[in-house]
C-alpha cells in the first residue's frame, strides 16, 4: 500500500486531482446541511446577480440558489457515475471473462453481441434509449450501462486470453480447480489493475453523459443536476450568465479530477511502468 | 382617365421621392425572410391548424374575411355577409375577378366544396365551426347561401384565411384530401405565391402578380426560415438576417434584451387576439387522486399566476380569473369566478383540503401525484418544478414527467393514462371555437388531441353549451355563459392557469405586418419594407 501511494504521488497532477474530487464528494456529502431545503424552492428573487439578495453564486429565472443546486447536483453526478460504473464494469467483467476464457463458440456469440453495442455511437445510444424509457434517474443509469459495459468487455477479454495459457492457470487446471474458482480467485486479480484504471475513467464520462442527457432536457425533472442547470440557464446565457457559467465549471473540474486520478491510477497499477524514472 | 393615372403616377413618385404622404409611403418590393419554428410537416391548413402552417398558410390562401383589432369583419374574397332575421341564412357575395395561383377563375362552387367537403370534413375546428350549415346553394357564380339548421353565429368569427381558408375545388374534387399534392403544392389566390420549399431550410414565397388587390401585395418575396436551435434564431434576429418572428420563435428573455439593446427591433403582443392561448392545468376527473373538485380547487386556489407569468413569462400574459379568457370581456362572455387567486393563496387551499378531510401525515402529505408536463421547451417545465413546490407547501407530493411529443399525446389523449397535466389551449375568437371542445360530453373522442382530455361529463352544462352555441342574442348569451362560468369554477374539471401572451419580435423596417387581429397568422399583403 505505502508503495503503492508513493508511485501515485509521483504524479503530482493526480495528487490535485484527488484533493479536488475529495472537496467534491465532501460538497456532496455536506449539501443538505448546508443546503437544507430542496434545491427546487423558488423565492421572490429571480435573476439575482452572485452575491445579491444571499445567493452565493446568484439565483435562477424562479429564484432558486444556484450554489444550492451545484451541491445537490454533485450528490446526483457522483452517484449516477459510481452506480452506473459499477453496473458497467459487472456486465463488462462477465462478459469479457467467459468470452475470454471458454473462447471458441462462446466467445464468437459474445463479442458478436459486444460488437451490436459498439457500433451504435455511444451518446447517440443513451439519447435513444432515455427516450424510449421515460427520463428519469434510474433510465439514465441504465441508459449509461448499457453504452458503457461494452469496452469493459474487450478490456477483459484481452486479459483473459493472454492470461488463460499462463503456467499458474495451467497449475489450477492440473490441481482440478473448477472454472468459476480459476476465473475468479486466480485470473481476476491478475487482471485487476487495467481494471480499476477503466473504471476510474469511466466514472468521469458517466457524468459527462448524464449531463449532456439533462442539457438535451432528458434528465429526471424531479432530481437536480448540473446538466440540468446548464440547460435550463443556456437561453439566457446572455441575461444571467451565472446561471449555467457556475454548473459548467463544476462539471469542468470534477471530470477533470477523474481523470487526473485516473491517469495516477494508471501509473500507479501498471506494472510496465513500475521502473519508469 | 389616362390623366387621373398619370397624375398618380407622379403623386407617387413624388411622394416617394419627398418621403411624405401617408397615403403613398408605402414601398414597393424586397424580400421578406422571417422565423417559421418548427418546420411545418405540409401546408395543407384546411387540413391541420398546427402553428407553423399557420404562419404561411394564409400567405397563399386567403379566407372570406379577415379581422382588425376590434374584431370588425374586413372583406376578403367576400365582400359582404347577408344573415337573414332568424339567423338561419347566411349569403355571402363573392368578389368578382379573382383567379387562382393557376390561373383558373375563384367562384361560389370553391367556396362552397370547401366548407361541405373540406373543413366539415377534415379541419379539426370546421366541423364544430359550421356544425349547423346543412347545405349550400350557389345561385350565381359569386354568391353563396348557407342554409343552417340554428342560428351560428360565432360562425362568422372564423372564416379568416388561418381558421377557414379558400381552397381550389379544381385541384381537390375527386381526390383524397387528406393526403392530396396540393398539400406540399399550395395553390390559393392569395398575395403570395408558393414557389419552393427546400427541406430543413427554408420556404419561398413570390409575389403574386395577379392578386385582386390592387397594387398589393407590396413586398416581392417571402422567405420562411426554419432554424432548430433557440439561441440561433435569436443571433439571426440580432443581426438582421431575419425581419420577423411570432409565437416566440425568439424567447421572451431574448426578445425583452433586443428590444432594450437593438433601436431596430421593437416587440409587441398584438396579433393574438384571435388566438386567445390559456396556460392550464387538466385532470383525469375519472380515476386517480384529483376525482374530487374540492382537492382541483385547493390546487387553483394555491398557485401564484403572477409570480409564474413575471418570472418564467418575463411578465406577459394575465392571471386567469375564470374558465374564459378575458379577452372574451368585450362581447360580455368573461366574469370573475371564485378560486382564481392572482397571488395564489397556500394558507387557504390548505384549509380547503383540511375541511374536506384530507389528512397530512407526519411527512406533511396529504396524497402523491405524477404531474405530466408539456414537452415543449424550458418554460414548460420551469413552470412545472414551480407547482411542484407549491403543491409540496399544500401536502400534494407530486412527481414530474417529461416526455416526447408523440408518447405524451399518447398518453393524455389516447390512453388517459394520467393524472394531471401541465398544457395550454387556444381559446380563439369565440368560446364554442375553442373553449367548448374541453368540456362537452360529446368532446370526450378518445385519439382526437386537444379535447376533452379530463372525461369531465355534466349533463347540465352540456346543455348550457349546445344553448350558448345557438343563441343569437348577446344578452342572454352572456347569462348563458355566466352560469357555464360558475359551473366550471364549481367543478373545476381544469384550472386555467394564465391568458399566455404570445411575442412578436420584429425588424422595424418591416411595416404593416404586425395591425391585423389574426398576426402572424395574416396574409401580409400590406406589409411593407422601409429602407
Amino acid at each position: 500500500m505505502n508503495d503503492f501511494w508513493k508511485r501515485f504521488s509521483r504524479n503530482r497532477s493526480a495528487v490535485l486531482g484527488l484533493l479536488i474530487l475529495c472537496l467534491v464528494i465532501f460538497v456532496a456529502s455536506i449539501a443538505s446541511l448546508i443546503y437544507p431545503g430542496d434545491p427546487f424552492l423558488y423565492s421572490q428573487y429571480p435573476l439575482s446577480k452572485p452575491g445579491e439578495n444571499g445567493f452565493l453564486l446568484g439565483s435562477d429565472s424562479i429564484g432558486r440558489d444556484v450554489a444550492s443546486g451545484i451541491a445537490h447536483g454533485a450528490k446526483t453526478s457522483l452517484l449516477i457515475g459510481l452506480i452506473a460504473t459499477f453496473a458497467a464494469v459487472l456486465i463488462g467483467v462477465i462478459f469479457g471473462a467467459l468470452a475470454g476464457y471458454y473462447g471458441g463458440l462462446v466467445d464468437d456469440v459474445l463479442m458478436r453481441v459486444t460488437e451490436v453495442f459498439q457500433t451504435i455511437p455511444s451518446f447517440i445510444f443513451a439519447i435513444l434509449l432515455v427516450a424510449i424509457i421515460k427520463p428519469s434517474i434510474e433510465s439514465v443509469v441504465i441508459a449509461i450501462t448499457v453504452v458503457s459495459w461494452p469496452a469493459v468487455a474487450r478490456l477483459v477479454r484481452g486479459e483473459f486470453l493472454a492470461l488463460k495459457n499462463r503456467e499458474f492457470v495451467q497449475a489450477c487446471h492440473t490441481l482440478g480447480m473448477g472454472d468459476y474458482r480459476i476465473m475468479l480467485k486466480e485470473m481476476l486479480p491478475n487482471c485487476l489493475s487495467p481494471i480499476i484504471v477503466i473504471g476510474s475513467l469511466m466514472v468521469a464520462t458517466a457524468i459527462l453523459i448524464e449531463s449532456g442527457l439533462a442539457f438535451l432536457g432528458l434528465g429526471d425533472p424531479n432530481v437536480m443536476s448540473w446538466g440540468f442547470q446548464i440547460s435550463d440557464g443556456r437561453s439566457m446565457l446572455r441575461v444571467a450568465w451565472w446561471i449555467c457559467t457556475f454548473p459548467g465549471i463544476a462539471i469542468l473540474i470534477t471530470v477533470l479530477a477523474i481523470n487526473l486520478v485516473g491517469e495516477g491510477l494508471n501509473d500507479a497499477l501498471n506494472p510496465r511502468l513500475r521502473e519508469r524514472n | 382617365m389616362k390623366i387621373t393615372k398619370f397624375m398618380n403616377a407622379v403623386m407617387m413618385t413624388a411622394a416617394i421621392t419627398f418621403g411624405g404622404g401617408a397615403v403613398y409611403a408605402q414601398q414597393s418590393g424586397g424580400s421578406l425572410v422571417f422565423l417559421v419554428q418548427p418546420e411545418p410537416p405540409t401546408m395543407a391548413g384546411y387540413v391541420s391548424t398546427s402553428g407553423p402552417i399557420g404562419l404561411l398558410g394564409p400567405k397563399i390562401y386567403d379566407g372570406l374575411f379577415d379581422y382588425d383589432n376590434d374584431g370588425k369583419m374586413i372583406p376578403v374574397l367576400a365582400e359582404s355577409v347577408d344573415m337573414s332575421e332568424d339567423g338561419k341564412t347566411v349569403t355571402f357575395n363573392l368578389r368578382k375577378g379573382v383567379t387562382w395561383h393557376d390561373g383558373e377563375p375563384f367562384t361560389s362552387a370553391d367556396v362552397q366544396f370547401t366548407i361541405m367537403d373540406v373543413l366539415k370534413k377534415v379541419h379539426p375546428r370546421g366541423p364544430n365551426s359550421f356544425k349547423e350549415v346543412s347545405s349550400i346553394d350557389t345561385p350565381d357564380a359569386h354568391t353563396v347561401v348557407l342554409n343552417l339548421d340554428n342560428p351560428a353565429p360565432y360562425m362568422l368569427r372564423a372564416l379568416s384565411a388561418y381558421e377557414s381558408p379558400m381552397v381550389p375545388k379544381h385541384l381537390l374534387e375527386g381526390e383524397d384530401i387528406k393526403s392530396a399534392k396540393l398539400a406540399n403544392n399550395p395553390v390559393g389566390t392569395g398575395p403570395f405565391k408558393f414557389t419552393e420549399w427546400k427541406k430543413g431550410q427554408y420556404i419561398r414565397l413570390d409575389k403574386n402578380e395577379s392578386y385582386w388587390k390592387e397594387g398589393r401585395p407590396y413586398i416581392d418575396r417571402i422567405v420562411g426560415r426554419f432554424i432548430p436551435d433557440a439561441s440561433t434564431r435569436a443571433s439571426a434576429m440580432e443581426k438582421g438576417e431575419v425581419l420577423y418572428a411570432a409565437y416566440n420563435a425568439v424567447s421572451n428573455v431574448e426578445a425583452v434584451r433586443l428590444n432594450k439593446e437593438k433601436d431596430n427591433i421593437s416587440i409587441t403582443t398584438d396579433g393574438y387576439s384571435m388566438i386567445n392561448p390559456m396556460a392550464l392545468i387538466e385532470f383525469n376527473t375519472k380515476e386517480g387522486p384529483f376525482t374530487d373538485a374540492v382537492v382541483r380547487r385547493a390546487i387553483s386556489t394555491a398557485i401564484d399566476r403572477q409570480f409564474m407569468l413575471d418570472t418564467i413569462f418575463f411578465g406577459y400574459g394575465n392571471p386567469a380569473t375564470s374558465a374564459l379568457s378575458s379577452n372574451f370581456a368585450a362581447t360580455g362572455l368573461h366574469a370573475k369566478m371564485p378560486h382564481y387567486p392572482a397571488n395564489g393563496d397556500v394558507a387557504a387551499a390548505n384549509k380547503m383540503l383540511d375541511d374536506a378531510g384530507y389528512k397530512k401525515d407526519s411527512d406533511g402529505v396529504r396524497m402523491k401525484a405524477m404531474f405530466d408536463l408539456i414537452p415543449y421547451g424550458e418554460d414548460w417545465k420551469r413552470g412545472g418544478q414551480y407547482i411542484q413546490q407549491v403543491l409540496g407547501e399544500i401536502g400534494i407530493q407530486v412527481e414530474l414527467r417529461y416526455e416526447d411529443v408523440p408518447t405524451w399525446l399518447k398518453r393524455i389523449y389516447h390512453n388517459y393514462d394520467f393524472e394531471m397535466n401541465l398544457n395550454y389551449f387556444y381559446q380563439l375568437a369565440d368560446p364554442v371555437l375553442g373553449v367548448h371542445r374541453h368540456y362537452g360530453t360529446n368532446m370526450i373522442r378518445k385519439g382526437t388531441h386537444f379535447v376533452n382530455s379530463s372525461r369531465y361529463s355534466n349533463a347540465g352544462l352540456d346543455a348550457l353549451l349546445g344553448a350558448g352555441m345557438k343563441e343569437p342574442n348577446a344578452e342572454s348569451r352572456s347569462a348563458i355563459y355566466l352560469e357555464i362560468q360558475n359551473i366550471l369554477a364549481r367543478d373545476m374539471p381544469v384550472v386555467n392557469l394564465f391568458e399566455l401572451e404570445f411575442l412578436t419580435v420584429y425588424n422595424t423596417k418591416l411595416k404593416g405586418a404586425y395591425g391585423s387581429a389574426m398576426g402572424a397568422y395574416s396574409s401580409f399583403g400590406d406589409a411593407y419594407l422601409e429602407e
